[in-house]
């Protein structure tokens, strides 16, 4: 590669992360260290009931007695728990009632992130956001107008004390606090988070959408988004995600739970861009998450589809339980790793009722030294009649010391299961380039393209206004891959 | 890591190694590979199922039995009839609990091929600077035990620029009357330019349960072909853990065809191929056919190490009754393996109303020049395929006999060799239990 080229690079590790500003804001900001007090502090913020912190309680108990998990394919970076503040909030001033009263470092921030708070300027409406800042929510726009047909999107705190019988009744029932490490530990400590409730019969107006912001130093995210849809509701809800540049590694150990009742649908969409760290692999976010839907009902359907370009790590399988009869999965992904960028990504589908059907789109694109594998499990049970899968997991490979590895699991206990699972490697053909080429594209443009039509499928599925930010995500993402 | 279950047979081994018996007279360095290995086995014990390779494999039952540990019985006279392949005529090689029995088998008069019991490999110095070369690099503690604790095996050199008139047939038998644990060894060496087929029937004779430990180590040379068959047909009192590594070099060709029928109580198949030099071409074919409580576990690893090369799997399975079968397929493409075409396949056809298939076909790749693919499907009788052949006056029976032989086929139609897959296609017949 000639010196142009690496100066070009050289930039471009710089550039490339756009959102990698801090904001100066004031923060309340928790000692480093979990323990019991931490757990009682945070609940304690936010003048939580008891059963919230006994329920915390116990998770962290589980936490403390589980081991970190072997199986992944990568090594797993040290984490010191105790070396991370579990509480980071913008100084809690008197509540606010309108948008005037909102911090206005705050508002700038996500302006810059082109997250408009600001509900009167928005012409079209037809997204509502919940910000959250930190692990903690700062605005939930449009409220009043989702509250009209029923529909209640709010910051986990204000679920809690507003409507303490739905999150009782719903929350942890889909990752329990002993599911995992991360899950325990999200459990114990998790600051904030939304909370959807879809009421019987209704289609959500809007898209909903929450924003996460990871600002403060050495602190960690750990959020918590419950979705409950009521029998016959729709809803769609988008996620995104950006943090500051930094050196040192910062962690996010989110949950997301969906709960679909009766011919219910929930579609979530996640466009993940936390910060990977630099070139040489330095900073970045440690991206552990656990998503479950269930889709307890009948004919109920839930679709995942995720665009994960950020990260140093990502480390997750968002997993749909198939209980109702006739309900449906989905998984549709693309994962992006380059430089030092590692993903160990994939989806669960787990078959229980009858005529259950789920579908896996997995679609990998490694370059640099990235190692990104795709794992996932297909589980038919005993009683899951005429179970139905179809998985596919391609990747493309960019460079020669990249990684791209797949590990499905496929388990089978039903003679009536039919399932489908195909996977196949390559990378972008000479030809293909040089066809491009001939048409006056260039090279990085024509790589571009390439990859866009790649991951189409995956894009397609993501609502339109999402879609247009995951292609020049990924435009970004691979500029300067190609030497 | 040593479970209270596995205690028994894993206490017993280690008296045994303690007592020195297995090194008896073995001189360097034989006698330092066994004590090395059994060290290696003791930091693991035998496998549970919280490792990985051995998620759906439970071993615990087999190892709380009191086995045997030797031979009692040496030199009986045992039947092989039930191994014998009509139309081919090969070198037939017995091996009673892994003894090579001369008095029971044929003398292979070709020029250039010594076979010979493995208790006399500190004669033969090529073999020895083989011996417990491949597979012990493996982090699979039933090689380890039976590096350290093996008695009995067959040894095969074939000489440079030798072809093989006729094919040889090694023939397992387990045979005791009581409960006995058997750990063979086995060395195939290929020299450049030779050209084999090598047929392996496991096959029972007697009332006695029996657990064998074998481990095959294959070493193709340059330009080396062989045709490895695997044809289980041992009864349900045996259970079988298998180890085959190979190790290949340029040009040369491997095929195997791993045929299992109902019968043996637990199979598990170790198959790794090692692609260590460029242009190297690999098959490894694979046909399972379960029936009652059996358990069948086909593991294969094929890893490509080298530039150019090509590997080819196919892999069906057909479960009945409450049987269950495991596929885990791995293929590596390392740094160096550009130009690497690597194909896997795993078809299931679920019959059993209580069967269960695991299926883990998996890839890792760490070069970017390269093509592979995997695919894995599930299913059972197509019901249009089966009305179809009833609308012709096919019985029902009939109609499910076919339909399976023609699931089958992509495999057994790879067969380099006529009379076996006519054995084999029979033995799917046999082993097909339809309900009316």
């Amino acid at each position: 590669m000639s010196t142009k080229d690496d100066n070009i690079l050289t930039e471009l590790a710089v550039e490339e992360y756009k959102y990698g500003f801090t904001t100066d804001i004031e923060m309340d900001i928790a000692k480093k260290g979990l323990s019991e007090d931490t757990v009682r502090f945070i609940s304690a913020k936010k003048s939580e009931p008891e059963w919230l912190l006994e329920w915390r309680l116990k998770a962290l108990k589980h936490f403390e007695k589980m081991s970190m998990p072997q199986w992944q394919n990568f090594k797993h970076p040290k984490v010191d728990f105790q070396d991370i503040s579990y509480y980071a909030a913008p100084k809690e001033k008197p509540k606010v009632n309108s948008i005037d009263e909102v911090d206005p470092e705050l508002l700038e921030t996500f302006a810059k992130l082109g997250i408009p708070l600001d509900e009167q300027k928005i012409l079209a409406g037809v997204v509502a956001v919940d910000a959250v800042f930190d692990s903690v929510s700062v605005k939930t726009t449009f409220r009043e107008k989702l509250k009209e047909v029923g529909v209640i999107f709010c910051s986990f705190g204000e679920a809690v004390r507003e409507y303490p019988e739905l999150v009782k009744k719903y929350l942890g029932t889909v990752v329990p606090q002993t599911d995992n490490l991360y899950a325990a530990l999200n459990a114990a400590v998790f600051s904030d988070g939304s909370f959807v409730y879809i009421p019987k019969g209704v289609n959500c107006p809007m898209e909903l959408s929450t924003y996460f912001r990871i600002n403060a130093q050495n602190t960690g995210q750990f959020e918590r988004t419950l979705i409950v849809a009521d029998e016959g509701s729709y809803v769609s809800y988008l996620e995104g995600c950006t943090a500051p540049m930094r050196d040192e590694n910062q962690l996010h150990a989110a949950v997301v739970e969906l709960i679909a009742l009766d011919n219910a649908e929930i579609k979530y969409s996640t466009v993940q861009n936390w910060y990977p760290g630099d070139k040489n692999g330095i900073g970045g976010i440690y991206n552990f998450v656990t998503k479950r839907g269930i889709c307890r009902g009948d004919n109920s359907k839930i679709s995942w589809t995720q665009v994960e370009t950020g990260s140093s790590i990502t480390w997750k399988y968002p997993s749909v339980i198939l209980k109702g009869d006739n309900s449906i999965g989905e998984f549709y992904s693309v994962a992006l790793t380059r430089n030092h960028q590692i993903a160990d990504t994939g989806s669960k589908m787990f078959h229980i009722g009858k005529n259950t059907r789920s579908k896996i789109v997995s679609k990998g694109i490694s370059a640099g030294v990235s190692q990104n594998s795709y794992r996932g499990l297909v589980q038919i049970g005993k009683g899951a009649e005429k179970a139905r899968n179809f998985t596919q997991c391609d990747s493309l490979l960019i460079g020669d010391r990249c990684g791209a590895h797949t590990f499905p699991y496929i388990e089978a206990k039903n003679k009536t299961a039919k399932l489908e699972h195909e996977a196949t490697t390559s990378k972008i053909g000479e030809d293909q380039i040089f066809y491009l080429n001939q048409r006056g594209i260039d090279s990085e443009k024509a790589v571009e393209l390439i990859v866009n039509g790649y991951a189409k499928e995956v894009l397609n599925q993501l609502p339109m206004e999402f879609a247009v930010e995951a292609q020049k995500l990924l435009a970004i993402s691979l500029e300067g891959s190609v030497g | 890591m040593i479970t209270q279950v596995s205690s028994s047979l894993y206490h017993q081994l280690t008296t045994v190694f303690d007592d020195g018996l297995a090194i008896k007279g073995d001189l360097e360095p034989l006698a330092s590979l066994r004590r090395n290995a059994f060290a290696r086995f003791q930091e693991t014990g035998f496998p549970t199922l919280k490792d990985e390779d051995w998620k759906y494999t439970n071993l615990q039952p087999l190892l709380s039995k009191n086995y045997l540990l030797r031979d009692n019985l040496p030199g009986k006279s045992v039947s092989i009839e039930k191994a014998f392949i009509k139309g081919l005529n090969p070198y037939k090689l017995v091996l009673v609990n892994g003894h090579f029995r001369t008095d029971l088998s044929d003398v292979v008069d070709e020029q250039g091929v010594s076979i010979y019991s493995i208790e006399d490999i500190h004669q033969h110095k090529l073999s020895l600077r083989h011996f417990a070369q491949y597979a012990d690099k493996t982090d699979n503690p039933l090689v380890a035990l039976n590096t350290a604790l093996h008695e009995g095996g067959l040894v095969i050199e074939i000489e440079k620029n030798i072809t093989l008139r006729r094919s040889i047939q090694i023939i397992h038998v387990a045979s005791s009357s009581e409960t006995i644990f058997n750990q063979t060894r086995n060395l195939y060496l290929l020299g450049n330019n030779t050209k084999a087929e090598i047929l392996e029937s496991f096959i029972t004779d007697d009332i006695g349960l029996s657990l064998n430990n074998t481990v095959s180590e294959v070493v193709l040379e340059e330009n080396a072909h062989l045709q490895h068959y695997y044809l289980q047909t041992a009864n349900s009192q045996s259970s079988y853990l298998n180890h085959t590594e190979i190790h290949q070099k340029k040009h040369s060709l491997y095929n195997n065809y791993n045929c299992t029928f109902p019968g043996s109580a637990f199979i598990r198949n170790n198959i790794n191929v090692r692609l260590d030099d460029s242009a190297v071409e690999s098959h490894l074919y694979g046909i399972t056919l379960t029936a009652e409580d059996q358990l069948v576990d086909n593991h294969t690893i094929v890893d490509h190490r080298k530039p150019h090369c090509e590997s080819y799997e196919w892999y069906k399975n057909i479960t009945q009754n409450t049987s269950t079968a495991v596929f885990n397929g791995k293929i590596f493409v390392r740094e160096d393996a550009q130009k690497t075409n690597a194909f896997q396949q795993n078809n299931n056809m679920l019959i059993g109303e209580k069967s269960t298939i695991f299926s883990k076909p998996q890839l890792e790749i760490f070069a970017d020049d390269v093509k592979c693919s995997h695919g894995c499907t599930m299913g059972q009788f197509d019901d249009d395929a089966l009305f179809y052949l009833r609308a012709r006056g096919i019985s029902e029976e009939k109609a499910r006999v076919l339909l399976v032989h023609a699931f089958a086929f992509d495999v057994t139609e790879k067969f380099s060799s006529e009379p076996i897959r006519e054995y084999v296609d029979h033995l799917i017949e046999e082993g097909l239990i339809i309900e009316q």
